[in-house]
Formats: structure tokens, C-alpha cells, sequence
């Protein structure tokens, strides 16, 4: 694989762990930064590639939609069933504001 | 399917034939470890089910037939957990419609299958629970994602099994374990109730012993389904007949890109085997040119990871899974994620993520999709020429257990010949083709364009008739 700037630093792993609601900690950063750059370095070859015209051939068909009508379903038997915390017909969770930071 | 035809004819019960089924797996499965669980008390309910409904006369294409089914699907009254830690103890509120299309046929569902953690894997793994071993070789993977369905069919221990398919999942293993491996059109098989990885991706499908037990499943399980709007309602066709008409004719073309890839020396003899094969069975065959096949997996792990990011974001301890101590919502969701997913789950996690993060999108994520659109074109072209492509379904045979795990990207070029298929949506099976010099499983893949299926059941049967592999035991578990 030729040698390139990385694209996937630390800094770049604390940022996207934060967004995708990981922790990763401080120590494994650098182990995670250097397998993920090695993937995407590998990705990069797509920008080698010519992309004229591609954007009209476009072969992924649509998303087909069902109409957006209210159905009843088995969620609240299904929360009931499986949530570690449910209260009238709701999944409780730790509070919003206030908690410990 | 010999065993549904057994039960139809009331030559033997489904009940008989499922005491045979779980003393196999109470034999095997502690060596294999293909199942995460087994369902006796269920099982034996719908066997017995099974027989009521042969005895009122019932015509049932799966009467009685013993199914594995992988981690990811819903069947009423067993945990689903994508053999991941944050679905630990999840019971789904009803069956997928695969599954439920199944239970309609008469089968019986014996157990769940193990699988790489939420499909992610080549290897099986990445499973939070367990190892599964590939019966030919128990010091071997199964391949993956779908390896304890692959490992429960390749040993005996059941007839069929379902397997989803998101690069390569179903017919990666099948090629590792020796068995047939069906991955319909996108959009046949209803994805209800299957556990989302990448959704533009995943297709269920099934697992068996021959091609015409996988045209009956698939035919059983195929056809539109108002509960997932990508469902088709294309006629799934008729395989079964397919699968028997021959291939005098038929145009066969070898990918011209999966040879140049520098094949595994087995391999290669492999595919010229096959060759050889249709040829003499009377196919037209040629070589055929699919130009981005080569940048494949370099879309679809940009592709399937900024999808299974989305898909994943859902997972935060609220509605379903183990809670974790936390203070706060914001803690909750970060202990949840990081203590429930696993190493290869949260990678897949991180790439998509950073591939649809601002000043990334673009440059990966926009990219991907528009070569994604030009390989699709380029199959287009292709099936132009030829009515099936034929390359592997692997690049090597079964490598050992932990041989790939440190180097995730080795990992990912596993699937190098399975991935093409699934961007572009398009119908491919494996089939059984033979053994490395060590005595390990071949398989060979043939792939049809979208909607397809027949030609794709045509060749595969022919093939299949031609090379006329013994139904031997697999060596691991003899």
C-alpha cells in the first residue's frame, strides 16, 4: 500500500467514538486509529478511479416507502417483555437533567 | 426434500424425525458448537403440529423438516440475540416472515444458530457466545457470518437451515462447510423481523445439503410482504423445476477479474474444473468482463459499515438488552454500547460513522455509492452476454481458527468474491464443487441478474449433477 498521510488519527477516533456513542479510552486510541487508518487506506482506492458519468448511471434503485399510516403493532407487548424498566406502557430511563456528570 | 417427503407420505412422523435430529445434535454439537441453543419442548410442539396437520391432509412442502435458524431472526418464543452481549435475553414479539412462511410449510425449528456478532464476520468468530467449528476440520472456522447455520447442515445435524446475507454470509460458509448456500435477489425475501446490519444489503436465505432442497426453501420463504416495503412482488418462479431442466446452451461466463485476483493454487484447479464441467454438459462457455468487481470491498465496508452505524444507533439498554449502572441517559447509552458490542462490531461502528461524519461524507460515503451504481451497471452489461457468471465463493479454503483475527482487513478480503453480488442485489448460490489437497471444501459460485433466480437454479443443478460429489460425513464428525 504506498505511504500517505494518515487520515485516521487519535484525534479522529476520540471524535467519531464521541458521535457514535463508544467510549474508548485514552490508552487504546492509537491501536484503534492505526487499524481503522489501514481500512480506510485501503478504501482510498476508489479515489484513484475515474468517476465520469457514474452519477447518471445510476443502477441502485430506489427506496420503495409503504405509506406512512399509524398500525398497530406488538411494540408494547414487546417493550413490556424486554425492557430492563418499563412504566405504563414506557421505557424508563435514568433522568435527563440533573444526573451525575 | 427427502425428509418433508418421509413425513408427507406418513412413512415416519415429524415427531420420529425430530428424536432422530436432536440425539445428532446432543452427539455432535459439543464438538461443533453450531447452536447457541437448543428448543426441544418447542420443537416437539411443532412436530407434533406438523403430524396433525399431515393427517387432515394438509399439503406441506417442509412437512416436518428440522431447521436451524441464525441469532439474527425473530422466531416466537426464543431469544433472538445476534450472539451479541446487548440483545442478551431478548424475546422478539413474533416470528420473522421467513420463519413464519417456514412454519406454514410444516418445519420445525430445533434451534438457534450461532453467527459473527450482528453478522459482522467471516469466521464466526466474532460471536460473543461461542466458537463454531467447521466439521471437516474442528480445528478450522465454518466461515461467516452464518456459520452455525453451515456448520449444523455440513454435519448432519439438520436438513436446512435460514442464513442471512448481508457480503457474502450465507455462501461464504456454505463454501467453507461443503454445503449449498442461496442468496436470493434483493427484495425477494422479506427482511421482517430479520435484526437490520446494512438494509440496502441484507437478504435472508437458505442453507441445505443439495440445490433442490434450497429452491424448495427459498421458494417456500420468497414473495412480496406488506411488512418490508423492498419486498417484491415479482413471481419468485419455479426453481424446483429449474433446478432439474439442464444446461445444454446455457451461457456460461467465468469472471474474467476473479481469475486475475492470483488465485489459491486449489482454487484455481477448482475453477478449472468446473469448466471443463459445463462444457461437457453442453454449456456455451466463455470468459466475461465485470470491471469494478476488483474495488468491491473497498465500497461495500464503506457502504455496509455507514449503514450499520445507523442501524446500531438504536441500541442504548432503553427498550431491550442488559442495563448497565449508569447516572445519567447520556451514560447509559455510552456503558450500554461500549460494554454490549463487541470489538469487530464497534470497528464497523467507527468506520461508518467517520465515512458519514461532516467533511468525510463525500470523499467516502457519496463516493462509494456512485461506484456502487457503476459496478451495478457494469453487471448489467455483463448479464448481456451470458445468462450466469461463475467465479469462487472463496479465495482459500477454511483457514484455522485464529489465523485472521488480528488483522481485520485480511479478514475482510475473505468475501472479495461474494461481496460484487450483494451491491449490485443480484441472486447467487454456492455449490459444493470439491476438495483443497488437504481435504478441505470448495465451492463454486454462480450468480444471475436481479430477479434471475431460475437461471441461477438451472446451472447450479446441472453443475451439481455433472460433478456428482458422495454425501460422505464430514472427517471432524464421523
Amino acid at each position: 500500500m504506498p505511504s500517505r498521510p494518515s487520515t485516521v488519527t487519535p484525534d479522529v477516533v476520540r471524535r467519531i467514538a464521541a458521535l457514535a456513542r463508544l467510549r474508548v479510552p485514552e490508552t487504546e486510541l492509537t491501536v484503534w486509529a492505526r487499524q481503522l487508518d489501514r481500512i480506510v487506506s485501503y478504501i482510498d482506492q476508489l479515489k484513484e478511479l475515474p468517476e465520469e458519468s457514474a452519477a447518471s448511471r445510476d443502477s441502485v434503485r430506489p427506496t420503495p416507502f409503504r405509506s406512512d399510516s399509524p398500525r398497530w403493532g406488538a411494540g408494547d407487548r414487546a417493550l413490556a417483555e424486554n425492557a430492563a424498566v418499563s412504566a405504563h406502557g414506557f421505557g424508563v430511563v435514568p433522568r435527563v437533567v440533573g444526573g451525575e456528570e | 426434500m427427502a425428509t418433508a417427503e418421509e413425513v408427507r407420505a406418513r412413512r415416519r412422523s415429524a415427531q420420529e424425525t425430530l428424536a432422530e435430529t436432536l440425539a445428532r445434535v446432543e452427539a455432535l454439537d459439543g464438538r461443533v458448537g453450531a447452536f447457541l441453543e437448543v428448543t426441544p419442548d418447542l420443537a416437539f410442539e411443532e412436530a407434533r403440529a406438523a403430524d396433525a396437520r399431515v393427517r387432515a391432509g394438509e399439503d406441506l412442502p417442509l412437512a416436518g423438516v428440522p431447521f436451524a435458524i441464525k441469532d439474527n431472526m425473530w422466531v416466537a418464543g426464543r431469544e433472538a440475540t445476534c450472539a451479541s452481549r446487548i440483545l442478551r435475553g431478548f424475546h422478539p414479539p413474533t416470528d420473522a416472515t421467513a420463519v413464519s412462511r417456514l412454519r406454514r410449510a410444516g418445519a420445525v425449528f430445533v434451534g438457534r444458530a450461532n453467527m459473527d456478532e450482528f453478522a459482522m464476520g467471516s469466521s464466526t468468530e466474532n460471536s460473543s457466545v461461542q466458537l463454531t467449528r467447521n466439521p471437516h476440520d474442528l480445528e478450522r472456522i465454518p466461515g461467516g457470518s452464518s456459520g452455525g447455520s453451515a456448520a449444523a447442515v455440513a454435519s448432519g445435524m439438520v436438513p436446512g437451515a435460514l442464513g442471512s446475507d448481508t457480503g457474502g454470509s450465507i455462501r461464504q460458509p456454505a463454501a467453507c462447510c461443503g454445503v449449498v448456500g442461496f442468496k436470493p435477489t434483493y427484495g425477494r425475501v422479506s427482511r421482517y423481523g430479520l435484526v437490520a446490519f446494512a438494509s440496502s444489503l441484507d437478504q435472508i436465505g437458505p442453507l441445505t445439503r443439495s440445490v433442490a432442497d434450497a429452491a424448495r426453501v427459498y421458494r417456500v420463504i420468497a414473495g412480496s410482504d406488506p411488512l418490508d416495503s423492498t419486498s417484491s412482488p415479482e413471481d419468485p418462479g419455479d426453481p424446483e423445476s429449474a433446478a432439474v431442466r439442464g444446461i445444454g446452451g446455457m451461457r456460461v461466463g467465468f469472471l474474467a477479474e476473479a481469475e486475475a485476483e492470483g488465485l489459491d493454487g486449489d482454487v484455481a484447479k477448482n475453477l478449472d474444473e468446473a469448466r471443463r464441467l459445463f462444457e461437457s454438459a453442453g454449456a456455451r462457455v466463455m470468459t466475461v468482463s465485470v470491471p469494478r468487481a476488483p474495488e468491491a470491498i473497498a465500497i461495500y465496508y464503506v457502504v455496509a459499515s455507514a449503514e450499520a452505524s445507523s442501524n446500531l444507533a438504536r441500541y442504548d439498554s432503553v427498550r431491550y438488552g442488559p442495563r448497565p449502572p449508569s447516572g445519567d441517559l447520556a451514560s447509559l447509552y455510552v456503558e450500554s454500547r461500549t460494554l454490549g458490542f463487541g470489538p469487530e462490531v464497534k470497528r464497523r461502528i467507527l468506520l461508518g460513522t467517520f465515512a458519514l461524519a461532516a467533511g468525510y461524507y463525500e470523499a467516502y460515503y457519496g463516493r462509494a455509492m456512485r461506484a456502487r451504481a457503476v459496478l451495478s451497471h457494469d453487471f448489467e452489461r455483463a448479464f448481456g452476454e451470458v445468462d450466469v457468471i461463475v467465479c469462487p465463493s472463496i479465495p482459500t479454503p477454511a483457514f484455522r481458527i485464529g489465523e485472521k483475527t488480528e488483522d481485520p482487513l485480511t479478514m475482510y478480503l475473505s468475501d472479495i468474491f461474494t461481496v460484487p453480488a450483494s451491491l449490485a442485489g443480484l441472486p447467487a448460490i454456492t455449490v459444493p464443487s470439491g476438495f483443497s489437497k488437504e481435504g478441505l471444501p470448495l465451492g463454486l459460485q454462480i450468480l444471475g441478474p436481479r430477479f434471475g433466480e431460475d437461471q441461477v437454479f438451472a446451472a447450479a443443478g446441472g453443475f451439481e449433477r455433472e460433478i456428482a460429489l458422495p454425501d460422505e460425513t464430514p472427517r471432524g464428525v464421523r
